[in-house]
């Protein structure tokens, strides 16, 4: 425990691969029988069409006007959330990207990027741009509306050739750019630029500095438009609304916050600080910045604070006793007891015996879970100690976060929500997993078990869920989880939709992890037996921790796969990402009219989905192969 | 149940365990109390709802499936449906529709796609692997909105134009191909189609056997083929010798119809408690060693229990708890039959199968597809190509893992025994490629199925957008939401049933 292992840093270098001549790659890769040949004519053939009548269609066609997304990036961003407390989401923003960093620079990642990539790479995207800018058909006239103008067979009329080749001066000059930065890079490392190797991590704070420093050049979006349809000027009283300093300031944050975690490394205590703060972060990004809750401190003084305490000293008290080794039964006893009484609070609520709020049947939840667990942190007074200590943590957190959702928002919204646009994609995608993980763990535990009805009830709960398509299970909680709950009872913001995805995911969590259980020898849980440990401590120190290490690749496919998910929220109108491209942006009619341009914004919201969900993969296939899952 | 007796060393006391310290005694109760739990709170929760229900005057019950819906379904096999039953079946099987065509095509798209992955051409390899990387990050209902607006601004449909002229044609009311469709005697040239096979399949036993035998090349696969085309053909002429079906059918049904309502319970009855019995032979046969019997633990008990409880679970509903359900198998069979028998004979001397060219109909700008092509709805056309392409991104990166997953051994020893690489490719890798690549195929294939709940999204006409109709005009969420859930458990069921069965087909045979 006290040393962490030092993994060399230094990549293994691949096999030595003969470098080819430009002519003789050609040569292996593209012509090397008659058939190939043939298949390289027809497929570059189509590949030229096809890009063409992909950047035609994206681009220069009268249907298309790109302002709809330029204009409406708070929208995408944020949705309804108000201007004036704007500053919030980038405070949110920032905590994460925080986090990201001292993370970063915590667990340094060893992938590395080779020069000579590096350099290729610039130059294919610099020539891709360069083609697409010169394939695009002549320039669409429009009129002072920005409407485009039709001939009277209905055909839009175009500019020349000419015109458009001076329009698009932007994208020569970046097509220019690129190619010239991957031809000096490539040339002026000369011979290095086979060996030299770059951070991964670093590639990619250089490449969004780039973009971030355009933004102080290039005008990407609009903060809004006047009645005429001209664009408002940034709106520089409001540093939180234009984008260009805020993400300045972020690119800096991550840099900073990146060098602290290299700086804090050395402490064995910051890989669980930092895996504590994560946990705790979208609560506090999303509860405390975001929603602003207004805490009503009469109340606090009088029911929270006393309520905590009581729970927190009597529980820490008691849980304290359990934990005594010579206890015996009593304390099996009394663990019983606490299951029983938890059960009741929550059938006095359905049967209205007695009234009591929502937070103190969870503590009492959590109590007797904690009193069922006692047992395995039976030990000497400092084990006890730390076992309540634990325990007054916990509640005190659960007690903050629950004061805090109960409070009213100060937010004065327009909209039912606090929560849209990308915004509510990043909230359920992020609860949704975190919620999902240690539900799919239980489900898989309990599915592997050898206790029959366990098993028989773990097992018809995952089939069944995966069974199911979502968007049933998302209706079913939407209608139905209302009428569940009795009057005494009420589910916080959205919880009812969130809780139906958190249990869709956990049954395929469930069904990963339960690859990873099988994976784990027998001779594991007998050699656990044998030094003589009970099954709970079996289970948490030998078992999971192998078997989740295993199953941190389908786990990653998991999570794209529920941030994928997330998009069909918008079927049943909660104004996420996706139904703001679909729906709010295509019913625009003021102060310009957007009316139908749904193509602009649903092309915009897929690279955004796709940029996440790329980006996980890749991290995954890293991890994957770094692991060497399947060669153990 | 009692440890006394066991372990009783020298010197050492048997100690009589308390019964809550007892471990099975232990283990059950916890799992009995779980159990209770659970179902309480079930209970609890189906209760309130009810009663939430109740005081919006909602009753829980399926009496909308028997009363008018009161509404149209814009594509399907009725688009009037006069039953709320009826609407939701004619939104189940379009969803089967598109579930079956999707399936069928995104196999095809991602063996292509799979396999150009693998491709040595450069060009080929990347277009491949772009399209796998694009396709399966972007989230499906996303691809399928795209979808459904570039069809949307496909252009009216104007008198005789199309993209192949009067072949193929596009517009915003969808897509339209010729349609291939069984025609008159269809159903007895498929008898004639069986009969073939068996024929064939006898006549390539030969072959193989006289290969084996002789070692000469014989073809097997290729005679099989030949018989199979030529009784086909023949087939096509003499068809409708097999008429004579119609009666034979037709006598069944009756006689179906003709068996007593009492007589169908009891067999019933007796077949489920007979089924759950020699389910228990052969679970405690499988325990059996020369030996004699082995122990059996409390898990085993609790299965056998479990297996008598399920047989009488069942033989209690078919006699008394559900009185309907044996006349329902009754009446069901017998229309079975007849239904059979209708297609056989009556004059049936035409083609089994026909095609037509699509048309249109309608004047001036109020045009619109005729019934003879193959018309594809902008919803469905969406919907499925949505499905194929999303689904077949998937499939090719199966296809390349299972293809990736033969050793490289297997492909140097057949090259090692002289089979050509297409001969390499269909006798060794593909077979042991099939075996890995199947149970997640298998999933996808779910997958395919599941997602056409999307069509709700862009308003294509299936199961749970005709199930949100009727929520929404009668408020009974709870019986909606019951059959939504209870149709695609049984359609997961019937594809991991069916790719169960190939799964064990293709297993290796260990010795």
């Amino acid at each position: 425990m006290t040393d962490h292992i030092t993994i060399d840093q230094t990549p293994a270098l691949p096999p030595e691969k003969p470098r080819l001549t430009a002519g003789s790659w050609v040569r292996q890769n593209l012509f090397s029988s008659v058939r190939s040949g043939i298949l390289t004519v027809i497929f570059g053939v189509f590949s030229f069409f096809a890009f063409k009548v992909l950047v035609n269609t994206m681009f220069e066609n009268p249907d298309r006007d790109w302002l709809a997304v330029k204009t409406n990036l708070r929208l995408y961003a944020a949705f309804a959330y108000p201007i004036t407390q704007f500053v919030r989401v980038w405070v949110a923003l920032g905590l994460v990207l925080a986090l990201l960093g001292l993370s970063l620079g915590i667990w340094r990642s060893a992938s590395a990027v080779a020069a000579r990539t590096i350099a290729s790479r610039l130059i294919a995207s610099g020539l891709t741009v360069l083609a697409g800018t010169l394939l695009v058909g002549p320039p669409v006239l429009r009129d002072e509306a920005g409407e485009p103008v039709y001939d009277e067979t209905f055909e839009a009329l175009r500019g020349t050739w000419r015109s458009g080749l001076e329009q698009r001066t932007g994208w020569f000059l970046l097509a220019f750019a690129l190619v010239a930065a991957g031809v000096a890079l490539w040339f002026g490392l000369g011979s290095r630029r086979n060996t030299l190797t770059v951070p991964t991590t670093l590639v990619v704070w250089i490449a969004s500095g780039v973009v971030i420093g355009s933004t102080w050049v290039v005008r990407y979006g609009h903060y809004g438009l006047d009645p005429e349809g001209v664009p408002v000027g940034d709106p520089d009283s409001l540093v939180a609304m234009s984008t260009r300093m805020p993400w300045t300031v972020m690119w800096l944050l991550v840099a900073v916050a990146y060098q602290l975690g290299r700086f804090v490394s050395r402490w064995n205590s910051s890989r669980l600080l930092i895996t504590a703060a994560w946990f705790l972060a979208p609560f506090i990004a999303f509860w405390v910045i975001l929603r602003d809750p207004a805490i009503d401190y009469g109340h606090v003084w009088s029911t929270d604070l006393p309520m905590f305490l009581g729970f927190g000293v009597l529980g820490g008290l008691l849980l304290f006793l359990l934990a005594d080794p010579k206890i015996g039964e009593l304390g099996r006893f009394i663990a019983f007891l606490l299951v029983v009484v938890a059960a009741l609070t929550f059938v006095s609520g359905f049967y209205g015996w007695f009234s009591m709020l929502q937070k103190a049947r969870i503590s009492f939840c959590l109590l007797a879970l904690f009193a069922l667990m006692a047992n395995n942190f039976a030990g000497d007074r400092q084990t006890r100690l730390r076992f309540a200590g634990a325990w007054v943590l916990l509640i005190g957190i659960a007690h903050y976060f629950i004061t805090l959702m109960n409070s009213p928002s100060t937010l004065e919204l327009r909209a039912d929500s606090f929560l849209g646009g990308f915004l509510f994609t990043m909230f359920a995608a992020l609860f949704g997993l975190m919620f999902s993980f240690p539900l799919g763990v239980l489900l898989a535990l309990a599915r592997t078990s050898t206790l029959p009805i366990f098993r028989l009830l773990a097992t018809w709960f995952i089939e069944f869920v995966r069974g199911v398509p979502f968007i049933t299970v998302l209706f079913f909680f939407d209608i139905m989880l209302p009428l569940f709950l009795p009057a005494g009872m009420e589910a916080p913001d959205m919880a009812a939709t969130v809780l139906g995805l958190v249990l869709f995911s956990s049954a395929y969590l469930a069904e990963n992890v339960r690859g990873g259980l099988q994976s784990v020898r027998r001779g594991q849980y007998e050699a656990a037996d044998a030094i003589g440990l009970t099954g709970a401590q079996r289970t948490s120190l030998i078992v999971l921790p192998q078997a989740l290490r295993v199953s941190i690749p389908p786990l990653v496919g998991q999570a794209i796969t529920t941030y994928k998910e997330t998009s069909l929220f918008a079927i049943i109108g909660v104004f996420d990402f996706l139904r703001v491209a679909n729906y709010v942006v295509p019913n625009q009619s003021t102060p310009v009219n957007f009316i139908g341009h749904k193509l602009e914004g649903l092309i915009f919201v897929s690279f955004v989905y796709w940029l996440g969900s790329i980006t996980m993969s890749k991290y995954s296939q890293n991890l994957e192969s770094k692991m060497g899952v399947g060669e153990r | 149940m009692t440890t006394e007796g066991e372990g009783t060393l020298a010197g050492m006391q048997p100690k009589r365990v308390p019964l809550y310290r007892d471990a099975t005694v232990v283990k059950w109760v916890t799992q009995v109390i779980a159990l209770l739990l659970v179902l309480g709170a079930l209970f609890f929760l189906v209760e309130e709802a009810g009663a939430n229900l109740k005081a919006k005057s909602i009753p829980n019950d399926f009496d909308f499936l028997g009363i008018n819906p009161g509404f149209n379904i814009s594509e399907g096999i009725d688009k009037d449906p006069n039953t709320g039953g009826r609407a939701l079946w004619v939104g189940m099987v379009n969803t089967l529709r598109l579930a079956m065509s999707g399936i069928v095509f995104a196999t095809l798209l991602g063996l292509a796609i799979g396999i150009a992955r693998l491709s040595d051409n450069w060009i080929v390899n990347r277009l491949a692997s772009i399209y796998i990387e694009t396709i399966r990050n972007i989230p499906i209902l996303v691809q399928i909105f795209i979808i459904a607006v570039l069809l949307g601004s496909a252009g009216r449909l104007v008198g005789d134009t199309g993209p192949i002229n009067g072949w193929f044609m596009v517009s915003s009311k969808g897509l339209a191909v010729p349609r291939i469709f069984p025609s008159d005697g269809f159903y007895q040239w498929l008898v004639v189609l069986a009969i073939g096979t068996l024929l064939a399949r006898a006549v390539r036993k030969r072959r193989v056997t006289h290969q084996d035998l002789t070692g000469a090349i014989s073809y097997p696969n290729l005679w099989f083929g030949a018989v199979l085309l030529l009784v086909a053909v023949v087939g096509w002429f003499v068809h409708p010798v097999f008429g004579f079906l119609n009666n034979l059918f037709n006598e069944i049904g009756d006689a179906w119809g003709s068996i007593p309502q009492s007589g169908a319970k009891l067999v019933l009855a007796a077949g489920a408690v007979t089924a759950s019995l020699l389910w228990i032979r052969r679970f405690l046969n499988s325990k059996r060693s020369p030996a004699g019997l082995a122990k059996l633990t409390d898990d085993d008990m609790f299965r056998m229990i479990f297996a008598v409880i399920g047989g009488l679970l069942v033989a209690f509903v078919v006699t008394i708890g559900w009185p309907g359900l044996s006349s329902w198998i009754i009446n069901s069979g017998q229309d079975f039959w007849h239904f059979l028998g209708d297609k056989f004979g009556d004059g049936r001397t035409g083609n089994p199968v026909d095609a037509m060219r699509p048309t249109i109909v309608g004047e001036g700008t109020l045009l619109n597809y005729g019934s003879q092509g193959l018309v594809m709805s902008p919803g469905f056309a969406a919907m499925f190509i949505g499905l194929t392409l999303y689904t077949a991104s998937f499939v090719a990166e199966i296809v390349r893992g299972g293809i990736l997953a033969v050793p490289k051994g297997q492909s140097e020893a057949a090259a090692a025994i002289g089979l050509n690489r297409a001969q390499a490719l269909r006798h060794v890798i593909l077979p042991q490629a099939v075996r890995v690549s199947l149970p997640p195929l298998g999933n996808q294939y779910l997958n395919i199925t599941k997602n056409t709940s999307l069509g709700i999204a862009i308003g294509f006409a299936d199961v749970v957008n005709v199930g949100g109709t009727v929520l929404n005009q009668s408020g009974k969420a709870l019986p909606v939401i019951a059959i939504w859930m209870l149709f695609f458990l049984c359609c997961s069921l019937t594809i991991s049933v069916v790719v169960n069965w190939f799964n064990v087909r293709t297993r290796i045979v260990e010795r």
